[in-house]
C-alpha cells in the first residue's frame, strides 16, 4: 500500500517537471544556452547517496511506466531535450531546434561529440531507432507523442533529425523533453535475433549504456545501485566520482536512514508531519515548490443524484478547502483555484471561480432539491425515506484518509452522510474508473507540462473520466486547442474549456500540491537550483563542499565548442573554504516561499509554445543563471554537523557482542540469587 | 515406516497443487490487473499500448486456460516470467532466498532457544517475582506490532545512540569487499533479527512455560520427587524431554515460513528478502511472482509438517506411525 501511495505520489513528483514547458523563454538571445555550457567543479570527488523509494522493473526506460529508474534513467541515459525547474525545455542531445510555422515538423541539430558509455558514437540513427522502436513497440510515450500522427522520422546527416507530424503537434517539445524519451543505442538494441526492445538476451536491459553523466556499475535488486561519473560525458566529466541510489521503500525508514545520515538526497515523499523536524536538522535543507499537481473528486455522473447540478454545486458550497489544506496536508498545499492548475500560468484562466465555502447555500440548494431530513436523525433522506450515504472511495494512505475526513465532516455539517471506502490503486481502479461502482472518488494527478492533459483527463470519452463528464462542446475546445499552432488561439480555447467545467463541476478540485526538495547542505549544483542549466533531477553539474578543490580551470573534457566556463555555480555562491560556509538558504514551510516562486515563474516570458512554435531558427536559451533567487531564505542554519555514517561493522559487532555478554553477566548474577 | 512416509509425500505434492489452484484463483479474481501498473498512472499510457500490454502476456486468455499453462510450465520446471521485472520468477526468488533465510532462520532458532530456555527458567519458578516479570514482558512483546518495535528499537539504536545502521544490507557508502562484506551484513542484519526474535520468542516461551507446569502435575514428577530425585535431574532428564514436543512442532512451522520472509520487517528496514519482493509484487499484480513465492511457501510449510510428524518419532518414543 505504501508503495502504491509512493508511486503515486512520485509519478505526480516526476509529472510536476512537465507543465512549464511551454514556457519557453523568447528567441531574441542568440548567445548560447548555459545549459550547452561545460561542468566547472570548484572540488571534485565525493559520493552522492540518494534515499530512494523503490526498485526499477528494467532499464528501458522508454519501455512502460516506471518511476522509479525515471530519475536514474537521467543519469544515464539523455534525451533531445529535458525540462528544467521550472519546466522549461533547455537542451540535452540535441543543442538547437527549429520548428516549422504550422507546428508539424520539428527539426534537431544534434551534438556531435556524444559517445556511448562503450566508446560508441552517438548519432542520428539512435535517436531515429529510439523513436521508431517507441512507435513499433507501443513505448510508455507512444500516446502522449502522438505516434500515430508521426508519419515520418528522418536523418538529414548524422547530425540532424527531423520529425515530420501528419497534424499539427503543439505540445510536441514538452512531452519530447518528459517521459519515455530517453534515447538508447542503436548498435546494443537493434539486432535481428532480438524479438522488441525488451528481449532478455539484450545486453543493456542489465548493463545499461547510455550517453549520460553517469555510467551504470552495479544493481543489487532491493538494496541499491551504484553509477560512477562518465570521465567521456559530452559536458566534462562530473564534479563527483559516483552516485549511489539506496532504496528503502517505507516511508518512515526512509526518513530515519536520512536523519541518520545514511543519505544525501531523500527522494521519499516524507510524512508531512515529521517536515517541521526535518527542516530542524541541522545541516539538513528542505525546500518546497508548488506542482502543478491536484487532489480532486469526481462526482459519478452516472447517478441521478449528481446529475443535478444543483448537488453538485450543493457539495462544492459544502466543502471547505481551506480546510483541508490545513487539517489534511498539515497546510504544505494550496486550495485549489479554476478549474486548471495555476502552475501552468499562460494555460490557467484566474477568472474561472469555484464556489466559495457557504454551508448556508449547501443547505438553501439541497433544501429546494426536496432532499431534507425525513426522519429526525440529522441526516438528509431521499423521498422515500432513506438516509442518502454517499460513498467516497479513495486510496489507502494517509493524506487521503485525512482528505476524506474534512470532506465527511463537512458534508456532515449540511446534513449529508459519507460512507469512506478505501483501497488500494489497482482495486480502486477497477471500482472507480472500470466499474464506475461510486458516488465520489478522490484522486490526484499531475495536469501539466501541457494543457492538453485536460483532455486526456477530463474529456469524454477519455478512460480516467470516470465521473463521466460528458460536454460535447468541452470535448470540441479541448480537440481544437491540441491542434492550434497559435498560442494566442490556443490559450484561448482552454480559458473557454475552463470556464465550461467550472460551469458544469463534474470534478471538484480541492488542493494543489508541492514538492519537496531535501538534502544535505554540502552539496551544491543540485538541479533544482539551475534553471535552464540542467534538466530537473539530473545531478550532473552536482559537486560537493568536502572534496579536493580544484586549483587550475578543469580543461572541458570533449567540448568542441569550448569556451571559458560559464559563471554557473561558483559566482553565485559563497566559495568553500577550509571551513564549509553553511548556506543560508534553508527554507520552511511558508508562504513567502511559494509567492517568491510564483512571482519568479510570471516574471519569465508569457505565451509559451508561442516562442518554439513560430521560430523558424530557435536555439533555446534558458535564462542566465540566478541560481538561489528562488529559494527564499527564512532560517539561517546556524551549525553544521558532520554526520557519520555509522561505524565500522566490525565495531558493531562487537559493541552488540558487548551488550550481549553484559546481559548474560546481569542475568546469571540473578539467577544465582 | 516406508510406505508411511510416500503416502505422506504423496498427499503433500497433491496438497501442493490443490494449494496452487486455489491461491491462482484467488489471485486472479482480485479487482485490479497488472496491465494498469505497467501501464502507469491512468490515462498516461495510450490504449494502444495496454492493448499490446495485454496481448504479450495473454491477459487475454480465459483464467481456466492460463491455470493450464502455468501447471504445464510449472511441471517443466518453468515458474514463469515476471511482468515487471522482465525476468524469469526462479531467478528473483532464488537471488533473494538466501538474504531471506539469513535473516528468519536465524531469528526463528534464537526465538526458539531463548524462549523456551525462559519458559523452562519461569516455571521452575512459577508464582514467583521472576515468572511474573517474564511473563509480563513477554506478553508486552506478544502484542506489540513488528513494524513499531522495529522503527523504535532503529530509533533508539540508529538514530540516538548511532550504534547500529537503520537499514539496509550493507553500507553502500563505504562498499565493503570480502570478509568485511559478510561482517558488513551481519552488522546491518543485527536490528531486524533482534526485532523478529522479539516478536516470535513469546509463543515459544509461553508454551514451554505451560507444558512444563502441565508436566509438574503429572503423576510421575510426584513419584520421583518422592524418590528422592534431585530437581536438577528431573526437569533435565524427564519434564524438559515430555514439554519440548510443542515448542518443536511451533519451531518447525515457523520454518516453513521463513521462505516467505519477514514482510513488515524487510520493509522497515529496507532488507532486501522475499517479503519485500512479495508485497512488491502482490501491490504491482505481479502474478507469475506471487504464484512463484506461494509455491515455494506451500511446499516448505507442507513439508515442514512432514518434517515435524517425523521428528516426533526421535522426540518421543511412544509415537509410531504405520
Amino acid at each position: 500500500m505504501r508503495r502504491a501511495l509512493a508511486m503515486l505520489v512520485i509519478s505526480t513528483i516526476l509529472l510536476a517537471l512537465l507543465p512549464l514547458a511551454f514556457l519557453t523563454p523568447p528567441a531574441t538571445q542568440a548567445e548560447k544556452s548555459p545549459a550547452l555550457q561545460p561542468i566547472t567543479c570548484p572540488r571534485r570527488g565525493g559520493t552522492l547517496v540518494i534515499i530512494h523509494w523503490g526498485d526499477p522493473k528494467s532499464f528501458n526506460p522508454d519501455s512502460q511506466v516506471d518511476d522509479a529508474l525515471y530519475n536514474i534513467a537521467m543519469q544515464i541515459y539523455n534525451r533531445l531535450v529535458a525540462l528544467d525547474i521550472d519546466y522549461n525545455v533547455v537542451p540535452d542531445l540535441a543543442e538547437s531546434w527549429e520548428v516549422a510555422p504550422n507546428a508539424s515538423v520539428f527539426i534537431f541539430h544534434l551534438r556531435k561529440n556524444v559517445k556511448w558509455h562503450d566508446g560508441y558514437p552517438f548519432t542520428c540513427r539512435d535517436v531515429k531507432y529510439t523513436f521508431e522502436a517507441i512507435k513499433k513497440y507501443r513505448g510508455i510515450a507512444y500516446g502522449l507523442l502522438k505516434m500515430s500522427k508521426l508519419k515520418s522520422i528522418e536523418c538529414l546527416d548524422d547530425y540532424t533529425v527531423v520529425f515530420r507530424y501528419s497534424e499539427p503537434f503543439p505540445a510536441f517539445l514538452g512531452f519530447l523533453a518528459w517521459y519515455g524519451t530517453f534515447v538508447l543505442p542503436e548498435h546494443i538494441f537493434n539486432k535481428s535475433e532480438y524479438k522488441d526492445w525488451m528481449d532478455p538476451k539484450i545486453p543493456a536491459l542489465h548493463h545499461p549504456i547510455g550517453t549520460g553523466p553517469f555510467k551504470f556499475v552495479e544493481y543489487v535488486k532491493g538494496s541499491h545501485i551504484v553509477l560512477e561519473a562518465n570521465p567521456d560525458y559530452f559536458k566534462g566529466r562530473p564534479c563527483i566520482d559516483k552516485i549511489i541510489y539506496k532504496i528503502v521503500p517505507d516511508a518512515t525508514a526512509a526518513l530515519q536512514t536520512f536523519l541518520a545520515g545514511e543519505g544525501d538526497i531523500l527522494n521519499n515523499r516524507p510524512p508531512l508531519s515529521e517536515i517541521p523536524r526535518l527542516n530542524k536538522t541541522p545541516g539538513v535543507i528542505v525546500e518546497m515548490r508548488p506542482m502543478p499537481s491536484r487532489w480532486y473528486i469526481g462526482f459519478n455522473m452516472l447517478r441521478p443524484l449528481f446529475q443535478k447540478k444543483e448537488f453538485r454545486y450543493a457539495l462544492a458550497y459544502a466543502i471547505n478547502r481551506k480546510e483541508i489544506v490545513d487539517k489534511a496536508m498539515n497546510g504544505y498545499g494550496y486550495p485549489a483555484e479554476g478549474t486548471y492548475v495555476p502552475a501552468i500560468k499562460w494555460a490557467y484562466n484566474p477568472n474561472v471561480k469555484l464556489p466559495e465555502y457557504n454551508t448556508e447555500k449547501a443547505k438553501e440548494l439541497l433544501d429546494k432539491l426536496g432532499l431534507i431530513d425525513r426522519n429526525g436523525d440529522g441526516f438528509r433522506d431521499y423521498p422515500n425515506g432513506t438516509r442518502i450515504v454517499l460513498r467516497l472511495l479513495i486510496f489507502t494512505g494517509a493524506e487521503e484518509e485525512a482528505i476524506a475526513r474534512v470532506i465527511k465532516e463537512d458534508l456532515k455539517k449540511v446534513g449529508l452522510d459519507v460512507k469512506i471506502e478505501e483501497y488500494e490503486i489497482a482495486t480502486w481502479e477497477a471500482k472507480v474508473v472500470k466499474q464506475r461502482d461510486f458516488d465520489m472518488a478522490l484522486c490526484d494527478g499531475f495536469e501539466g507540462p501541457d494543457p492538453d492533459n485536460m483532455r486526456i483527463r477530463f474529456a469524454p470519452g477519455a478512460y480516467i473520466n470516470f465521473a463521466n463528464y460528458s460536454n460535447m462542446e468541452f470535448k470540441r475546445l479541448l480537440d481544437l486547442a491540441s491542434k492550434e499552432p497559435d498560442p494566442e488561439k490556443r490559450k484561448e480555447l482552454y480559458w473557454k474549456a475552463q470556464e465550461i467545467m467550472a460551469e458544469d463541476l463534474p470534478y471538484l478540485p480541492l488542493a494543489d500540491l508541492v514538492a519537496f526538495y531535501i538534502y544535505r547542505m554540502e552539496w551544491h549544483g543540485l538541479p533544482w537550483h539551475l534553471p535552464g542549466v540542467v534538466g530537473l533531477g539530473v545531478y550532473e553539474r552536482v559537486w560537493w563542499e568536502k572534496g579536493t578543490p580544484v586549483t587550475t580551470t578543469p580543461k572541458p573534457a570533449t567540448t568542441t565548442t569550448a569556451k571559458p566556463a560559464a559563471p554557473t555555480t561558483t559566482a553565485t555562491k559563497p566559495s568553500p573554504t577550509t571551513t564549509p560556509t553553511p548556506r543560508t538558504t534553508k527554507v520552511v514551510k511558508t508562504t513567502a516561499t511559494v509567492t517568491a516562486t510564483v512571482t519568479k515563474v510570471a516574471t519569465t516570458p508569457v505565451s509559451p509554445g508561442a516562442a518554439t512554435v513560430t521560430l523558424v531558427k530557435t536555439v533555446t536559451v534558458a535564462k542566465p543563471t540566478t541560481v538561489y533567487a528562488t529559494s527564499v531564505v527564512t532560517k539561517t542554519v546556524t551549525a553544521t554537523t558532520t554526520v557519520t555514517a555509522g561505524m565500522s561493522p566490525a565495531m558493531g559487532i562487537a559493541i552488540a557482542i558487548v551488550v550481549v555478554i553484559v546481559i548474560g553477566i546481569a542475568v546469571a548474577l540473578a539467577r544465582r540469587r | 515406516m516406508g510406505t508411511y512416509i510416500l503416502r505422506r509425500v504423496f498427499q503433500s505434492i497433491a496438497l501442493v497443487f490443490v494449494i496452487l489452484t486455489i491461491n491462482f484463483t484467488i489471485i486472479n479474481l482480485a479487482p485490479g490487473s497488472p496491465v494498469i501498473f505497467m501501464a502507469g498512472q491512468f490515462g498516461m499510457a495510450s490504449k494502444e499500448y495496454v492493448e499490446a500490454v495485454i496481448k504479450r502476456w495473454g491477459l487475454d486468455k480465459p483464467l481456466w486456460e492460463r491455470l493450464l499453462i502455468y501447471f504445464a510450465n510449472l511441471l517443466r520446471g518453468d515458474l514463469g516470467y515476471s511482468y515487471r521485472y522482465l525476468a524469469p520468477v526462479s531467478d528473483l526468488i532464488l537471488e533473494r532466498l538466501p538474504i531471506t533465510l539469513f535473516l528468519t532462520v536465524t531469528s526463528a532458532v534464537l526465538a526458539f532457544i531463548i524462549g523456551s530456555t525462559l519458559g523452562l527458567y519461569a516455571a521452575r519458578h512459577v508464582g514467583r517475582k521472576v515468572d511474573a516479570a517474564l511473563t509480563t514482558t513477554m506478553f508486552v512483546f506478544w502484542s506489540t506490532p513488528s513494524f513499531w518495535l522495529g522503527i523504535i528499537l532503529m530509533i533508539v539504536f540508529g538514530i540516538q545512540l548511532r550504534i547500529l545502521p537503520v537499514s539496509g544490507m550493507i553500507n553502500v557508502r563505504a562498499g565493503y569487499t570480502g570478509v568485511m562484506y559478510y561482517l558488513d551484513i551481519a552488522y546491518h542484519a543485527i536490528l531486524p533479527i533482534t526485532t523478529l526474535t522479539l516478536i516470535m520468542m513469546p509463543q515459544y516461551f509461553k508454551i514451554t512455560r505451560d507444558a512444563v507446569l502441565h508436566q509438574l502435575k503429572e503423576d510421575y514428577v510426584i513419584t520421583f520427587r518422592a524418590m528422592g530425585l534431585r530437581e536438577n535431574e528431573l526437569f533435565r532428564r524427564h519434564i524438559f524431554r515430555n514439554a519440548i514436543l510443542p515448542p518443536v512442532t511451533i519451531f518447525g512451522l515457523q520454518l516453513g515460513y521463513a521462505a516467505a520472509g519477514a514482510v513488515l520487517i524487510e520493509n522497515v528496514f529496507g532488507w532486501p528478502g522475499m517479503g519485500r519482493l512479495l508485497l512488491d509484487s502482490i501491490l504491482t499484480r505481479d502474478y507469475p511472482v506471487i504464484m512463484g513465492i506461494y509455491l515455494m511457501i506451500s511446499i516448505t510449510v507442507v513439508f515442514s509438517i512432514l518434517i515435524v510428524d517425523l521428528l516426533y518419532m526421535l522426540l518421543d518414543p511412544r509415537i509410531r506411525y504405520r
